[in-house]
Parts: C-alpha cells; structure tokens; sequence
C-alpha cells in the first residue's frame, strides 16, 4: 500500500501527462504506478482519465483543439495499455454499449473518434466500425454485441440520406424499439433528427457523450 | 408581395454587390454544385470527371434556377487526386479519397510530394475546362467563381484528417514542406483558372476556423500559403472570394492574410454569437456571402419556411448597405430539394429589392 502523499504524486504525473501530450511520459507514469503499487484501476481513474477530463475542459474553452484532443487521447490509451492488464475484469462499470461510425460514402471521422474517446473515457464499451460503413454493418453489429445505442455521424449532407436508411433498416428489421440511435455532425440538426426518427441529436463530441448517457437511462422515445 | 422586375444581369449584381453597391435586388447563389448533376440526370461519377457534362449541368441548373454566380466546386478531393491519392467514385454521391489507401501513409511521406502540373494533370486540368466552358457559354451575364481548396485541405486529403491534425503536433516540419510543394501547384491552379474565365476566384482554407485549429496553429500552417494565392488571384486580375464552412471562422486572420473581397461562410465569424452580433461587426468590412443552412434548406424546411429564413437574413444584412449576398453557408446538398435553390432566388425577389 503506498503512502497518500507519493500516490498523490503519481496520479498527477498521470494526468499532467496526458495533458502535455507525451505518451512516454504517460507510460513511465503507468509503470511508476504499478511499481509503487498504486491500484491500477484507481490509476486509470483518478490519473489517466482526470487528465483526459481536463483535456476535455480545455476543449471546451477553446485552450486545446482538435490536435490537442486527438494526441492527448492517444497518451491516454499509452497509459492505458500499461495499467489495463492489471485491473480485475469486472472492476469497470459499463454504463452503456455503443456502436458508432461513420456512414456510408463518407471518410471524416475526427468528430467521430472524439466522441468515441468521450464515452470511453467515460466507461462506456465503444465498438467503433470506422468510417465509410454500411447501413446493414450498424445493425448486424449492434445485434451482435446486444447494444443501447448506435451513433452515427457525418460531415457531409450528401451522405446525410444514410443515417435515414439505417434507421429504416432497423425498422425493416423489426429492431427499432431495441436500440437508441443518435446521430452528429456539422450539417445534422434536430429538426434533421426528428424527420428521420432518431432518438436523439448531439451538437458536438462533448453534448454527444452526455446526451448517450441520457439516452441510455431513458425507455425507448423516438423523437419526433 | 410581388417579385417584381429584374433590371440588371447576375454579372452586374453579383459585381455589384462585392463593391458594397446596391444594384436591383440581393444577389443570390445557393452555390449549387453537384446537385446540378441532377438536372441532366447525370451520375455524379461522371459529373466530376468530365467537364463537358459539369459544365452542361450546371448552366442547366442555372437556367432553371436563375441564380446569380456559379461555383466551380467539383468535390474537395481533385487538387489530392491529381498528387496521386486513390479516389472513391460512387455513382451517386461526392468522390472521396480512399483513407484505407492513403498517399501519405507515414510522416516521411510528406516529403515525397512532388509539384504537378494543373493544366496537365486529369482532374485539376478539367476544372480548368469547366470554368472556360462556362466562361464561354455565360462569362458575360453571370459571375463564374473558380475555386482552389487550401494548401492544407489538400494535404488532409492524402494524409486522413487525424493523422495530419496529430502531425501538426509531432512533425511541424514535415507538414510545413508539403503544405510549400503542394503550394506551387496551387498558384499554376490557382492563375490558370483565371486565365479560363473565372471572375473571381474562391479559396478555401478549411482548417481557419475555432472548431478545428486554434488560429495560430493555422497561421503557422497556411497563413503565409493563403496570402500567396490571393495576391496570384489578384495580380492574375481576378477577384478574391474565401469560403470557410467551419464554426467560428478567424476572420482577423484570413482577412489579414487574404484581403478578400468577400467571405462565404456558414457561421458568425469567431468572436460574435448571433448573426446579428456579426453583422454588426463584420458586415461593413468585408461582403458575406451567406449564410442558409444547406442541410435544412435541401431536406428539412418546407418552402414557406425557407422564405421566412431567406427573408431574416437579408434583414439582418440590410445594415451591410448593399454588401451581401444570399447563399448557402457551404455547397447546396447535392442530394436536396432543387425547387429549395429556386426558392432562395425568389426570396430575393420578393424581399430583397433596393428600392
């Protein structure tokens, strides 16, 4: 057991890590901590994630941007990877499953991968299919890991159409009433959210994390 | 209300306007560029590859729309395809780079980059042909707009946009040379569109906006690179125009670098809340081309609504004194409600009259 003062230390090496973006300095950090036999889990918690979660903060108020976001998740994950193998499966809480991507036509995945990040620093287990799927890739996948919620996201109106059809795909399949769906990206709209019968719209990568832990607590109510 | 009678050509308007000089009525440009495909019954594959059906289609659309200034927008990956990144053409949808496939696979690849030659090369050299094709058939009633993606846009088209924003970080360097190489071939673009006709042309630095890059990381990146094609705008004897459909574009800063006469754009610069609060603030300064939500105009609002929201606009720009234009904040949905274009045209009509 170590001694408040040194875990203290540690925990913020962690975090101060992830918020100056060095994935090395993350790593060293991770392996201080086991080394000192800080609880890996609290580790993550109170380490790793309390730096994300300010990275997050600084996004919001525009300190830290897309870049910023992007390389301090990665030293994240650095981090991650170390503790990771030494926390008891059973030690995280899943508030939720997610399946997310990008649709059909459409390779833009910078928003999408920040609200991959967002939920997973959040406890969510996240399947991420990756950019350019399928309307019948969503489904198929949210049936198979038993899902809460897919989210789909696009940048382009011209690929817009096809959040529509995975939703109608659900329908056709008689699986509406079983997953949430929640969609985002620059040109959507709730006005947009509500014509094609999704649950829920997020603004940007911070609302979505939130709006996804509503939905997820919320019985099934197509917006609309 | 009536529409009442048009007394000036979309050339005179649109010239106009970019003067801060009220001529009949708004000028309007919904900036319908791939939707036009749609009025020939023309795949989109085959819309962006061959200039003479681009060309075709978009005088069509004009005609049947009647808005006042054409766009030579074809899809964002050209400039990349021409450097040599493999592009997806669906047959009814925007051509897109293949990120599973990307030029730029590692940050040593930024230095492979070589200069190519738009006149010559396939995709560069057919937007070339669409704006003198259009130049020809209309050059002289309607503003013809070309239109070069930034140094920078181009570069995340071979690179992903992720790994490129993670190398603005860990490679500076490396991105800074490709960004200066690609740079090169832009100016050859960027003067022989004007040598085709264009009266204006339309750049496109992406990545100046507070949702993507914090301004001096795109002053660091591109800035010096946008000043070098507006002024070969300039001194090719074309008007410069930015378009910049990000949240919270850094309007001191391209206008500092680019001197634009106008700004398309799909949001209140960085800075102001409202449009109002904008307006206030910018209108004076530089035109704005703006600012119809493409997504709702296309497939959310019916036509009504989308006279009430035309009608706010040019309302909340009358303090512009004739400096503004009706637009879509970013290319009109290519998959939208073309009677929604023509709507925003009529809007005009009926409530943007100077006199």
């Amino acid at each position: 057991m170590p001694n408040a003062q040194l875990q203290q230390v540690v925990l913020t090496e962690l975090a101060e890590a992830v918020l100056a973006l060095d994935e090395e300095r993350a790593v060293a950090a991770a392996q201080k901590a086991l080394h000192e036999g800080i609880d890996p889990y609290v580790a993550v918690q109170e380490g790793l994630l309390s730096g994300m979660s300010r990275a997050g903060k600084l996004f919001e108020e525009q300190e830290y941007f897309v870049p910023e976001l992007l390389v301090a998740s990665d030293a994240l994950y650095a981090g991650l990877n170390v503790l990771r193998p030494h926390i008891k499966a059973d030690a995280f809480g899943v508030p939720g499953k997610v399946v997310i991507g990008v649709v059909e036509g459409d390779t833009h995945d910078v928003g999408k991968n920040l609200v991959r990040i967002i939920l997973q620093t959040k406890g969510f287990e996240v399947h991420d299919l990756g950019r350019d799927v399928a309307p019948a890739k969503f489904v198929d996948k949210a049936v198979e890991v038993g899902a809460d919620v897919i989210a789909l996201s696009t940048l382009m109106t011209t690929t817009m159409v096809n959040m529509d059809e995975t939703v109608n795909l659900l329908v056709k399949r008689d699986l509406r009433e079983r997953f949430k769906v929640i969609v985002g990206g620059s040109p959507l709209s709730k006005a947009y959210a509500d014509k094609i019968g999704a649950n829920a719209y997020a603004r940007d990568a911070i609302s979505a994390a939130e709006v996804v832990k509503k939905l997820v607590q919320q019985p099934i109510a197509i917006a609309g | 209300m009536a529409e009442g009678r048009d007394e000036l050509s979309s050339l005179e308007r649109v010239a106009l306007a970019l003067q801060y000089k009220k001529g009949d009525r708004v000028p309007t440009a919904p900036l319908v560029c791939g939707a036009s495909r749609r009025v020939l019954g023309v795949t989109y594959d085959r819309w962006a590859q061959d200039s003479e059906a681009a060309a075709a289609s978009l005088i069509a659309a004009q005609e049947l729309i009647g808005f006042d200034g054409f766009l030579c927008l074809v899809d964002l990956s050209v400039e990349a395809a021409d450097f040599g990144q493999e592009v997806i053409y669906p047959a009814n949808s925007t051509p897109y780079p293949n990120f599973d496939n990307p030029l730029i696979k590692t940050a040593e690849d930024y230095y492979k980059i070589k200069k190519v030659d738009p006149r010559k090369s396939p995709r560069m050299s057919r937007v070339i042909d669409l704006v003198r094709r259009l130049s020809e058939a209309k050059g002289k009633s309607v503003a013809i707009m070309g239109f070069v993606y930034g140094p920078l846009g181009v570069l995340s088209q071979m690179r992903a946009h992720e790994a490129l924003f993670k190398d603005l970080i860990r490679r500076p360097d490396a991105v800074r040379h490709a960004v200066s190489v690609i740079n090169e071939s832009l100016v050859e673009y960027t003067k022989a569109q004007v040598e085709a006709g264009a009266h204006g042309i339309v750049l496109d630095p992406l990545f100046s906006s507070a949702s993507i890059l914090h301004r001096n990381t795109w002053t660091k990146f591109e800035g010096a690179e946008a000043k070098v094609l507006a002024d070969t705008a300039r001194d090719a004897g074309a008007m410069v125009i930015i378009h910049n459909c990000g949240n919270g574009v850094y309007f001191e800063d391209v206008i500092e670098k680019t001197r634009p006469v106008a700004i398309s754009h799909a949001y209140p610069a960085f800075g102001s809340q409202t449009w109002t609060d904008h307006a206030s603030k910018w209108a004076k300064k530089v035109v704005t081309i703006g600012y119809s939500d493409p997504a709702k105009t296309g497939h959310v609002l019916t036509q009504d609504e989308i006279l009430e929201d035309c009608r706010q606009q040019i309302e909340t720009f009358k303090v512009a004194e004739g400096g503004f234009i009706l637009s879509t904040g970013c290319e009109f949905s290519p998959g939208g409600n073309l009677l929604s274009a023509a709507t925003m045209v009529k809007a005009s009509k009926l409530y943007g009259r100077y006199n």
